[in-house]
């Protein structure tokens, strides 16, 4: 049975990145949830924000914020290898920028989007990648190689269960972590925002 | 002294001018600025052009594109070029896109609200900072919230954005990882602004290595190509090609003399003593030059190496009469009345370049003359010394006496000289086309394909043009920068017409004071900004107590006197600001570059309304080139009068002397008035030739088409010295025959020694080579033509064939 259907089969068994990458490849088009926590010193709580990845085509990644304000950002990729951004906001006419001006949007196409690719390829370029755990829980976690990367972000690291990518945390060199619940997360997250339960619920711990 | 000893001497002498010629070379400071060569200026453009501007903003800057690789790595390589030429000196500017916040520095910060037109149609109220703190939420939980959030405490309108957003040159290409590339992502591309001027291309090239060599350490062994344009890349271009063509052409005039010699003389020694005169004569030029002015200007040198050219003649006349049976030191004596009034009269001649006002053409003069008097002097007193004082004479030689029999039956041309003197005046005047060319730039073209890239960067880069820009006159820089501001609405319309594609000017860095104050009056005091603030956090999800520094840089920023062009020192403003704003004692200018200029006439006239003027800086500079020709002309007449006096008081010394000899030896002397005649006529047959001459080369340059430049007319110059002597020679023969054939002996070999050289330049596919070459060549035929024609002596009692012929 378990040469028959190694990855149902057997979910203790060790998993390696590539295994993880493979999983986590979805091919276009596709669109998951998210919820994403973002705490600031600035804020008098952490802001929740809720909506939805989509990936329509090959060459475009969309984030789309419903609540608790309407915003789309839309990362489109041209024939050259050029990315651009258009931000679009509720009662204001769209910005359209190149990504190369906004490194962090730059680094959520080079990561989120070449995961949903199973572009390992470029995901390599740019991290260097640990996974360990089993299929049944699993973590993954990205370190930039360089800089400017490096300058700003210290790494990625992806929880998951099975084949359900559920979070993305991520460390910045300099203030508090960020964290995008996926999926399976983002569906029980609800009102939560308490950074406790936030991040046990983000690596698949029993909440606090 | 024995031959050897003699050589030896020479051979001293020699390494004497090397040696010299190296140190002068390792410590001549050269110039190519325009200010040190051409008249004082006198047009209100003109003395913008010299005296304040030197030249357009544009002029100095350097585009530069980078291809051949994928996108990440030329940006890899664009970077590294950019970190390697910001470190250099050399260069006032560097950028190829990445630019960061760092363009205002930290003690500059609280004028943001000074320096952003937010608050002309926005005030700090409540309803305002409200809409920024919802914006700002959201920026906080986009993707680039970690970038923005350590601004939004200080700043909640994000206005150092928009200045440094404002502060992007206008019309900036689109980036791509990071940095600027073309629309169609294939080149990234740089600017570089040098601190050499343009019309530096000694700057100039040493900017060009310098790129270069940063560029080949960037690309390392991977792939790609650079190419660099702009007026200061072309200037190094072609004075490389012009370099290059004038090395093979040296190249192949030294063999094709060095031949010359060795056959005219059958004496391998006598190139190296025929140099010695004019190596001298060069570097006396250089030297007093280097001693009486501080800097010697690039064109000098050139049209005086392109004048002292004629002493090459000097020793050939020392060689080709020296005989068994005569010192060296007695011919030198007996050929000096000649040669001195050839070196006298031509030096008095370049004396008046001295009082043309015109440091350039006073360098000049200073050159020639020293160079001319040092090689005359040296042809006297030193080479005599070193020759071979028993050569074979040329007076023996069948070939020689042939040939002079020849001319013997040339006819004596009087009236027809006047008829062919009528014809090339007429020819000259009637020739259609332009008479001068003022564009020196025709002269060193710039080739098609590398103007083609040219306009291709230039739009891709928004890079300002080079021949126009708008000028702001007034009496200090607030009145300036206020009067850009008015002229602004109007550069806004002329683009939206697209007349023009864009334009930059200082006023878009840095407001007038004025509106600075403007802009201080509508920010709110600290209590109401407090409480417009409290409302609009009221029901904000932002904590109340972040936004201290805000109000207190606001605070600040009401209080604060104006920011002003000298408190930028030191920041990336200030090669902006600087480039566009030219302060002075009690007058200061500012400029406004243009980019994509679509309709010169409407933005001139549009310009004239708002109180700008449209400075075409190429019709500036040409109306100094026009400026600088006249004093050369005016120069040039006196000359010619001073040139004719010179010779007619050399020649009737020459006449009254013979007829002291003639009455020592008991001839009968003849009455007053035959000496004045005598005078006349042999001044006159002196001077004709090189009159007519100049008169053949006009007609024949102006049938052709040509447009006559500064270097035809130093060219003329050069060929008129050389028929001076030439007719001074042949007159100077006298009645000896076997002088005589000596004579013709030394000036065959002068004027093919100068036809070769000349004549090889006139075949240069580069303008101004050609231009010097094909004046000479053609003026050295004509005067060795018409001064056999005119100048040589009448038939002698001992010439064997003595059957001269006359025109009736």
């Amino acid at each position: 049975m378990a040469s028959a259907a190694p990855q149902a089969a057997d979910p203790g068994a060790a998993i390696d990145s590539d295994w993880v990458l493979r999983i986590l490849a979805r091919p276009a088009p596709m669109r998951t949830n998210f919820v994403e926590i973002r705490s600031s010193r600035l804020l008098k709580e952490p802001l929740r924000l809720s909506g939805e990845y989509q990936r329509p085509d090959e060459h475009t990644l969309v984030r789309q914020v419903r609540v608790p304000y309407v915003e789309t950002t839309t990362i489109t990729t041209d024939a050259a290898g050029a990315s651009q951004a258009t931000v679009a906001r509720e009662g204001k006419s769209p910005r359209t920028f190149a990504l190369s001006r906004v490194p962090e949007l730059a680094r959520l196409q080079a990561s989120f989007g070449a995961l949903l690719a199973g572009n390992r390829a470029a995901l390599a370029s740019h991290y260097d990648i640990h996974a360990e755990g089993t299929r049944r829980k699993w973590e993954m976690r990205l370190v930039p190689k360089a800089a400017p990367l490096s300058d700003k972000l210290r790494d990625i690291t992806l929880y998951g269960r099975g084949i359900e990518l559920r979070c993305i945390e991520t460390r910045p060199v300099e203030g508090d972590v960020q964290r995008t619940l996926l999926a399976g997360a983002a569906r029980v997250a609800h009102e939560t925002t308490s950074a406790a339960a936030v991040m046990a619920l983000c690596r698949g711990e029993p909440t606090p | 002294m024995d031959a050897r000893l003699r050589f030896t001497f020479a051979l001293l002498w020699l390494a004497l001018l090397l040696l010299a010629g190296w140190w002068i070379s390792a410590h001549l400071q050269l110039t190519g600025d325009l200010r040190k060569f051409m008249p004082a200026p006198e047009t209100p453009e003109q003395k913008l052009l010299i005296d304040e501007l030197g030249e357009g903003p544009g002029s100095r800057l350097l585009l530069v594109a980078l291809s051949g690789a994928d996108a990440p790595a030329l940006a890899a390589q664009s970077k590294a070029l950019h970190a390697a030429l910001a470190a250099d000196d050399q260069f006032a500017l560097v950028a190829n896109g990445d630019a960061d916040l760092d363009a205002i520095p930290e003690r500059l910060r609280p004028y943001r609200y000074l320096l952003s037109p937010t608050l002309d149609v926005q005030p700090l109220d409540a309803a305002y900072l409200a809409g920024q703190l919802d914006e700002r939420v959201q920026d906080l939980g986009s993707p680039a919230g970690a970038l923005v959030e350590p601004l939004v405490g200080s700043d909640p309108t994000l206005e150092t954005l928009k200045v440094a957003e404002a502060l992007q040159p206008a019309n900036a290409p689109q980036r791509v990882q990071g940095v600027w590339f073309d629309r169609a992502g294939k080149r990234a591309l740089l600017v570089v602004q040098t601190r050499a001027a343009g019309f530096d291309p000694t700057g100039q090239q040493r900017a060009v290595d310098a790129i270069n060599a940063a560029y080949a350490k960037a690309r390392g062994n991977g792939a790609g190509a650079m190419v660099l344009s702009g007026p200061g890349a072309f200037s190094v271009e072609i004075g490389g090609r012009t370099e290059a063509e004038a090395q093979w052409i040296g190249t192949f005039d030294t063999i094709g003399l060095v031949v010359l010699l060795i056959v005219a003389y059958r004496s391998w020694k006598i190139p190296v003593l025929g140099v010695l005169p004019l190596a001298s004569a060069g570097l006396a030029g250089l030297g007093a030059v280097a001693l009486l002015f501080d800097g010697v200007h690039g064109i000098t040198v050139a049209f005086g190496f392109t004048l002292i050219g004629v002493v090459q003649d000097y020793p050939i006349h020392l060689f080709s009469h020296q005989r068994p049976g005569v010192t060296p030191l007695q011919n030198a004596r007996a050929l000096w009345p000649t040669l001195a009034t050839g070196v006298v009269s031509t030096c008095i001649a370049y004396f008046t370049f001295l009082f043309s006002g015109v440091d350039g053409l006073q360098q000049l003069a200073v050159f020639t003359v020293a160079g001319l008097l040092v090689a005359a002097l040296s042809t006297r007193l030193l080479l005599p010394r070193l020759i071979d004082p028993t050569p074979r004479d040329f007076a023996d030689s069948r070939l020689l006496a042939r040939m002079w029999a020849w001319t013997r039956h040339l006819p004596r041309p009087r009236w027809s000289l006047l008829a062919f003197a009528l014809a090339a005046l007429a020819a000259t005047a009637l020739a259609p086309g332009a008479f001068w060319q003022n564009d020196l730039s025709k002269l060193t073209p710039v080739p098609a394909d590398a103007l083609a890239r040219d306009a291709d960067l230039r739009a891709e880069l928004g890079a300002p043009d080079v021949r126009y820009v708008l000028t702001l006159q007034g009496r200090d820089d607030e009145a300036v920068l206020e009067a850009s501001e008015r002229l602004r609405p109007a550069l806004d319309q002329l683009v939206r017409d697209g007349a023009l594609a864009g334009y930059d000017m200082a006023a878009r860095y840095l407001p007038s004071a004025a509106v600075q104050r403007a802009r201080q009056q509508s920010l709110p005091d600290a209590a109401t900004l407090r409480a417009a603030l409290d409302a609009a956090l009221a029901d904000s999800p932002f904590r109340a107590d972040v936004f201290g520094e805000f109000v207190d840089d606001v605070a600040k920023a009401k209080t604060l006197p104006p920011l002003l062009p000298a408190q930028l020192a030191g920041t990336p403003l200030e090669t902006a600001v600087g480039g566009l704003l030219l302060g002075g004692s009690g007058h200061a200018t500012a400029l406004v570059s243009l980019a994509g200029l679509e309709d010169p006439a409407e933005v001139a006239r549009v310009a004239r309304l708002n109180g700008a003027a449209l400075l075409d800086m190429k019709a500036a500079s040409e109306s100094l080139v026009v400026a600088y020709r006249g004093r050369v002309l005016a120069a040039l007449a006196v000359a010619s009068l001073l040139l004719a006096l010179t010779v007619w008081i050399a020649m009737r010394l020459s006449v009254l002397a013979q007829q002291r000899v003639a009455h020592a030896t008991g001839a009968p002397r003849p009455p007053r008035a035959g000496v004045t005649g005598e005078t006349a006529r042999r001044t006159a047959r002196v001077l004709l030739p090189m009159a007519l001459t100049t008169l053949l080369i006009l007609a024949v340059l102006r049938l052709c088409g040509v447009e006559l430049t500064l270097f035809h007319l130093v060219a003329l110059i050069l060929a008129a010295g050389l028929g001076l002597d030439y007719a001074l020679f042949f007159d100077h023969a006298g009645d000896d025959y076997a002088d005589q054939l000596r004579t013709l002996h030394a000036l065959i070999v002068c004027s093919l020694m100068t036809l070769l050289v000349f004549f090889l330049l006139a075949l240069s596919s580069i303008p101004v080579l050609r231009a010097i070459g094909s004046t000479v060549a053609l003026g050295v035929f004509g005067n060795f033509v018409l001064a056999l024609l005119i100048s040589r002596q009448p038939a002698t009692p001992n010439d064997p064939d003595a059957a001269g012929v006359s025109d009736p």
